[in-house]
């Protein structure tokens, strides 16, 4: 039998040695969240992320698929530590949306179906990171967030010089925080819109406040409270026939959280170079192709290293 | 790599056509007279109903049940875990679907199918063979409504002459005027119940029958995920009475999961089916012949209980890869015998409108019974007949009633297996006094304002989980329906 007396240095050693150890060896788990800081603009608004404010007339809709694909997400980085964490490395989604507008107004909702997400696991920074491990054979039905939208055309023609509006956005949370698909919380997007068309040159752009609840600071990457939205856009249209135009041009959007503004490790930047061919089908539908590659100017805070979207819509009046 | 990995993801995408299990039932067409959008924006001048170029539809349901305690001298005997509870229970499904459907080009349409449900099951879903009380309930899920893709197909008509025909805008079809004589591809995700067994009396049990043994045959382990749907493809060739159909789906990679096995030149389920339509005395009827092949990554019984024999090591106990968690360690496992497998079944379906509003079907599928339950029920041989009959009768169109009774047998390998104390997806007491599995399921669906349903339903099952030994078991349930 051990007596207490004779192994207490021995004891203290292992129990010094216990202390030291324990900031090594238990990683505090980081939980996901989602990711995606690609906010798409409503089917039939024109630009990926801006919207040209140019609905009118009586009832019409707006059927949109977008395939989206980025690379590097989310990247945990550390001072110590000799390469970054690529948590998820590789997202591929696709976005089904279905807009109705009327007049000035138009609402629409989304659902974010990721077909593929994976990265890195790995232990950074005092955290323990397990990447979404995402297929369509595991996760053969998933649907992010769902999203329910609204935007109105405040001031301005829809064909003018100048438009202002605002629009709102509601996040349904749905999935797993463990796939970095969803907060596991609502969030809710308000946004004051600004667009117009000058001659052959058409420009947009937004200000907005993200209302995200997640907050957590300590965990390197993690959403940290609100969040503010910002982006500009701009094309040039060029005429291929009678009603059939094409819009090239550079979207550049981005978010920072309010609690430490403009920082470092919260603000994302990225810009996407894009077209969007406009055709008609018949007399009624129009047909919309856009399509756009990009990255991070700022690879941050969920802007990806690269990005790659395509998108088709078919509008038409309701009737 | 990535690249092609995109690709290859869209592609799936693109070509995913689905249904499923507890979901899996189509919904029923709208009646002229019920309240919904489309009809509401057609009065208003705002819609084509006869060629559309879109619809929008949409269902709630919510099912409550109560199950009274009912006589068990055992229950999960040995350390089995699927017995049914012996004592009261509660359980409950709330569905919420949208349906919408855009035409694309001549013939073309593409419909998507979001749907959230939440749900708590009876004994964690176990012990019935095949008579689950409330046709909702899906493997898995939670409490609380998880919204998932239920289906996302494209389908392609291809008109092929003949008399004239209008199709109606309904969930999942778009208003069109087409031939009697036609082809009609789908492919994407969806329920085989969308293409297949289409009985017109018991169409739509959200507002029907609420046992599951009246949706389809029981015996019928059609592909499905744990959900009910999956991807595929499917061809109809409609030549005036006559429909043929065929169909390849995927499997669940493992039984009753979710997980989807997307080698569909490996593991599959095939369907074929050859309808013909009539008309008897004045009323329409439908005769209808089923023939499903699975292959499969199954265990076969008779090859449990030889592995089991022969080294009684070989039990649930000791199991490393895929099984169902039975802690019986002196009884066979199926988790020995799971490899590639053929299961076969072959069924006959009879609907009949006996006078207007007042319908007759019969449904019997004989299943080789060789494997275990894959993706529907633990049912080998199942038959199922009844009455339905809609308010017409009684100044209430929208009202209906029905009666109903279905029975269910296993085979003798899947009988010895459990009698040694062996369990499956479902079933397994730990012992067994062999019986046929029987429900009696009686409703009424009260309708109010052209767009909600409330039901009342009593519902009595006999010998559950094949077992004599245990039960009768009485069901109450109540049900809240609205489509709009």
């Amino acid at each position: 039998m051990w007596s207490s007396e004779r192994h207490l240095p021995l004891r203290a050693a292992g129990l010094l040695c216990a202390l030291a150890c324990a900031p090594v060896q238990a990683q505090e788990a980081a939980q996901g969240f989602a990711v995606e800081r690609f906010y798409a603009s409503a089917p039939g608004a024109g630009y990926f992320v801006m919207d040209a404010l140019a609905h009118s007339g009586t009832f019409a809709g707006t059927m949109g698929i977008t395939f989206g694909y980025s690379h590097d997400a989310l990247q945990i980085r550390d001072e110590g530590a000799a390469a970054p964490l690529s948590v998820v490395s590789d997202r591929t989604f696709v976005d089904l949306g279905f807009a109705g507008t009327y007049d000035r107004l138009r609402v629409y909702f989304n659902f974010e179906m990721p077909l593929a997400a994976q990265g890195q696991s790995g232990q950074l920074a005092g955290f323990s990171y397990t990447a979404p491990d995402v297929d369509l054979s595991s996760h053969p039905d998933l649907i992010a967030d769902a999203r329910l939208g609204a935007d109105v055309r405040l001031f301005g023609a829809p064909d003018g010089s100048a438009r202002a509006g605002l629009g709102a956005q509601l996040f349904f949370p749905n999935g797993e925080r463990a796939d970095y698909m969803s907060d596991d919380t609502f969030r809710a997007i308000l946004r004051a819109l600004l667009a117009g068309d000058l001659d052959r040159f058409s420009y947009a752009a937004q200000l907005g406040w993200h209302a995200r609840t997640l907050d957590e600071p300590r965990v390197p990457g993690n959403p940290q409270g609100h969040e503010l939205l910002f982006g500009v856009a701009a094309g040039a249209r060029a005429s291929l026939g009678p009603k059939t135009h094409v819009v090239i041009g550079p979207e550049l959007f981005g978010e920072t959280a309010l609690s430490s503004f403009f920082r470092g490790r919260t603000t994302g930047v990225e810009c996407l170079l894009g077209a969007r061919l406009e055709t008609p089908v018949d007399e009624e539908r129009v047909l919309r192709i856009k399509a756009a590659l990009g990255g991070g100017l700022y690879a941050r805070f969920g802007a990806p290293e690269w990005r790659a979207l395509l998108g088709l819509e078919l509008s038409g009046s309701v009737r | 790599m990535l690249a092609h990995r995109f690709s290859l993801a869209c592609l799936c995408l693109l070509l995913s056509c689905s249904v499923a299990r507890a979901q899996v039932a189509p919904p029923a067409p709208h009646e002229d007279e019920a309240f919904d959008l489309m009809n509401l924006m057609s009065d208003h001048g705002l819609h084509d109903l006869v060629r559309e170029r879109w619809n929008a539809y949409g269902q709630l349901t919510y099912i409550s049940s109560a199950k009274l305690p009912f006589r068990a001298p055992y229950t999960n005997a040995g350390g089995t875990p699927n017995s049914l509870r012996p004592d009261a229970e509660h359980s409950f499904t709330l569905s919420i679907t949208l349906y919408f459907g855009l035409h694309l080009w001549p013939g073309a349409e593409i419909y998507f199918v979001p749907e959230a449900v939440g749900q708590t099951q009876l004994s964690n879903l176990k012990g019935l063979g095949g008579s689950i009380q409330n046709f909702e309930l899906q493997k898995g899920g939670s409490a609380t409504p998880m919204l998932y893709r239920a289906r996302t197909f494209l389908r392609q008509t291809f008109d092929l002459g003949g008399e004239r025909e209008e199709r109606t805008s309904d969930p999942m079809q778009l208003a069109a005027i087409t031939t009697k004589r036609r082809i009609v591809l789908t492919a994407g995700s969806f329920t085989i119940l969308d293409v297949f067994d289409r009985n017109s009396v018991t169409w739509d049990p959200r507002q029907t029958f609420f046992n599951m043994a009246f949706m389809t045959h029981l015996a019928w382990d059609f592909p499905a995920d744990a959900r009910g749907y999956t991807f595929g493809g499917t061809a109809e060739l409609y030549w005036d009475a006559w429909t043929l159909r065929v169909g390849r789906a995927a499997q669940p990679r493992y039984p009753n999961q979710l997980e989807t096995e997307f080698r569909l030149w490996k593991f599959y389920g095939d369907q074929l089916e050859i309808e013909h339509n009539h008309k008897l005395f004045g009323l329409p009827g439908a005769l209808r012949l089923l023939g499903f092949r699975n292959r499969v990554l199954s265990g076969r019984f008779d090859q449990a209980i030889a592995a089991f024999e022969s080294d009684p090591e070989k039990n649930a106990t000791t199991c490393t890869g895929f099984n169902y968690g039975s802690e019986n360690a002196n009884a066979p496992d199926l988790c020995w015998a799971r490899k590639p497998n053929v299961k076969l079944g072959i069924g006959i379906a009879l609907e009949q409108w006996v006078a207007p509003g007042i319908g007759v079907f019969l449904r019997a599928m004989f299943a080789d019974g060789r494997t275990e339950v894959m993706a529907y029920n633990s049912a080998d041989r199942s038959l199922s007949l009844g009455v339905v009959a809609r308010g017409e009768l009684w100044q209430r169109p929208l009202d209906i009633a029905g009666i109903g009774f279905a029975s269910a047998w296993i085979s003798g390998a899947h009988a010895r297996y459990l009698a040694l104390g062996g369990i499956d997806g479902f079933i397994g007491d730990g012992r067994l006094t062999q019986g046929a599995e029987m429900v009696l399921d009686v409703f009424y669906s009260l309708s109010f304002w052209r767009a909600f349903w409330l039901s009342a339903d009593y519902q009595l099952i006999s010998n559950p989980a094949y077992n004599s030994d245990r039960g009768p078991v009485h069901i109450l349930s109540g049900r809240f329906h609205v489509e709009f």
